[in-house]
């Protein structure tokens, strides 16, 4: 199995088994245009950190199939919030949709349940409604609320 | 990743990019996402959480509010549950996996939605339906009208005909000022005339009514619905001058049933090139119908298809040892007028035969196999009384009864044959149900009078409980009126009751007091003298 050599944005070299690797189609692409040249190919947009944890990412994706997270995506990302969001970003960026879809429905379930209040203070949101706008809109949507 | 870009204007290196931001104080990370990331995350979310999101800032109130999400929820919400059902019903293999897909063609029905812009609109008027959620207005008729009133609802526009006032229109989305005003009979006439019978129906931008008098004339507007402009058309005498009891009106064809009895077939519009012409209609009789057990209530329909005229008529007839039943007697005629055939099916064989498969089904599961399946000698289903209304849109026909329940049949009408299918009690009401409304689309309102509920049924899905083993406990939504500043305590599966509806007098003509579209229901009520146009409204 011939592993390949990513740069990430902070210059550290990681080595990774190519198939791995392949899971982002971003490098994918990369490796069809270019060819095996054995080159490291940088990454300029993900740190080494969330290279790393990228990397990590288990390989399985049939068992990302159902919209609930499974345990070991759960524990995977069990991260903080930075560290969220920038593996949301590289997953974004280097094409890596089972990684994603974990991503978002992490933060999906962070918002999940909660008060606009709340979710505001989760994610340091800025309230620009004025109180007679969000009053509105709440009036608005009170159809959906759960009972 | 321009939206990093703006995160990394920060002039130091990027790794160090925490340490500094934690000293300036707590980052938004989530609104620094694209908004195409914020989406994604969003199609995560369930409705409920969607709208606390619109509530978070103006940049997710504009994203919570995104059409295609809504369109996603709605699928998953209405379409594939819907799809789901057929499948089993019809026995036929839908895609394994009826995927979201927004192609028209995977939407089953749904698809007139698909052109329309705000889903989530369309979200919420479809779980206001679901719920019973609605708003009530009360139009009290200006001046208290000579009953007998009569009340048709088409396209948004309530169509009212008394003696006193003519035919008057609403639209219900203000239903507090009157759009259209017309006398009933040709101007020249100077005798008050009493309609006995209304009939409406949409042509494009326009509205044709055709209102029917005791005397044996039938009148004939039209409304634009552009203009608001409510015009007389012509006025034509019957095929006697007996009273005009019931009429179905489908353009360019009118059905007209008179007090004896006589069934009369017009087409409005002999020839397309004289349709502007007001003077076009050249009644021709096609067909006339003699019977003397026909019993009111009953009620027409008429299906026009490319290359035939369907002219059903729905009666109640008296069968020894079945009660009250139905008969449904269906004309089909060519578009000259010729009469191709004419068939007759009754619910008889239904009440006797297919009783409601689900109490056999839970008397084999509580392990009496042995017991014969059905009893020959009792029909299931047995009217003591006659059907207090009915209601009949190809292919669903409802009935009304005083015990409290509504039936439903599903006509079958094949070129080879005409048969009733799956005569089934449908529970909920808690008193006699007097009047009962049902589209073609498997929606119905049934009111009952002194229970002072309204409630709606899904019927589709009580007909694919008789040919699959589910059995839906099909109770009907009961409406809840949202806007009485309700602090509902709702039961599962039940609104709470906010409205005393009073007595609803249903007249004994075919005439309802109740209509409904995609977006309201209408009902019109007595209440100490004055009556009430209620208006329902699911948006």
């Amino acid at each position: 199995m011939s592993s390949i050599t990513l740069t990430s944005s902070d210059g550290v070299d990681i080595s990774v088994e190519r198939t791995t690797a392949e899971r982002s189609v971003l490098i994918k692409n990369m490796l069809e245009d270019l060819g095996d040249s054995g080159e490291a190919i940088p990454i300029p947009n993900v740190n080494e950190a969330v290279l790393k944890k990228v990397i990590e990412c288990d390989d399985d994706d049939n068992r990302r199939k159902t919209t609930d997270i499974d345990e070991w995506d759960q524990k995977f990302m069990q991260v903080d919030q930075e560290m969220l969001f920038e593996i949301i970003l590289a997953a974004n960026y280097l094409d890596i949709k089972a990684l994603l879809d974990v991503g978002c429905k992490t933060v999906a379930n962070m918002i999940k349940g909660k008060s606009p209040e709340e979710i505001r203070k989760t994610f340091n949101i800025q309230n620009d409604f004025t109180p007679e706008e969000e009053d509105q809109i709440r009036r608005e949507n009170e159809w959906a609320e759960d009972r | 990743m321009s939206k990093r870009c703006r995160d990394q204007c920060d002039p130091d290196l990027p790794q160090k990019r925490t340490r500094t931001r934690d000293d300036i104080g707590p980052v938004d990370r989530l609104s620094g996402l694209s908004n195409e990331l914020l989406l994604h995350i969003l199609s995560f979310l369930p409705v409920s959480s969607l709208n606390v999101c619109q509530r978070l800032s103006h940049r997710f109130h504009a994203l919570g509010g995104d059409s295609e999400i809504w369109k996603r929820q709605y699928y998953s919400q209405w379409v594939r549950p819907r799809a789901r059902r057929l499948a089993s019903s019809r026995r036929t293999t839908l895609p394994a996996k009826a995927d979201y897909s927004p192609k028209v063609a995977t939407w089953f029905d749904h698809g007139h939605l698909a052109q329309e812009g705000n889903w989530k609109q369309q979200y919420r008027l479809r779980h206001n339906w679901s719920k019973g959620l609605c708003r009530v207005t009360e139009v009290e008729f200006p001046q208290p009208p000579c009953p007998p009133t009569l009340i048709r609802f088409c396209a948004g526009v309530v169509f009212a005909a008394d003696s006193a006032h003519g035919l008057r229109a609403w639209t219900t989305r203000d239903p507090a000022c009157c759009l259209a005003k017309i006398h009933l009979s040709a101007p020249l006439e100077p005798s008050p005339t009493i309609p006995t019978a209304l009939a409406v129906s949409q042509v494009q931008d326009k509205i044709e009514i055709s209102v029917g008098l005791e005397n044996g004339h039938f009148s004939l507007f039209i409304l634009n619905l552009q203009t608001s402009q409510l015009d007389f058309q012509s006025s034509h005498l019957g095929c006697s001058d007996a009273s005009i009891t019931a009429m179905a009106l489908s353009s360019p064809y009118l059905m007209v049933v008179s007090q004896h009895k006589d069934l009369t077939l017009y087409n409005l519009r002999p020839g397309s090139h004289r349709a502007e012409e007001t003077e076009a209609s050249e009644p021709c009789q096609v067909a006339s119908l003699k019977a003397d057990n026909i019993v009111a209530p009953m009620t027409l329909s008429l299906r026009v298809s490319s290359f035939e005229i369907v002219a059903s008529i729905v009666y109640s007839f008296f069968h020894i040892g079945c009660g009250w039943s139905l008969g449904i007697q269906e004309l089909r005629l060519g578009k000259d007028g010729q009469q191709l055939e004419s068939r007759l099916a009754t619910t008889v064989d239904s009440q006797y035969g297919l009783r409601p498969l689900q109490s056999r089904k839970r008397r084999h599961s509580a392990a009496e196999c042995n017991r014969p399946p059905i009893d020959p000698g009792a029909p299931s289903i047995i009217h003591q009384q006659p059907p207090t209304s009915m209601s009949y849109s190809h292919p669903y026909l409802l009935t009304s009864h005083a015990d409290n329940t509504l039936t439903m049949y599903l006509v079958v009408s094949t070129s080879e044959r005409l048969f009733v299918q799956g005569g089934r009690r449908l529970w909920g009401h808690t008193s006699s149900v007097s009047a009962v409304q049902v589209t073609n689309r498997g929606k119905a309102v049934s009111v009952s009078s002194r229970g002072d509920e309204i409630r709606i049924w899904e019927l589709e899905m009580a007909i694919s409980s008789l040919s699959s083993r589910n059995f839906f406990e099909e109770n009907g939504v009961q409406l809840n009126a949202g806007n009485k500043d309700g602090e509902s305590e709702p039961e599962p599966g039940l609104g709470t009751i906010y409205e005393h509806l009073g007595s609803v007098k249903v007249e004994q003509d075919s005439t309802l007091p109740i209509g409904f579209d995609e977006e309201r229901v209408l009902l019109l009520r007595e209440k100490t003298g004055t009556q009430l146009l209620e208006c329902y409204d699911f948006t």
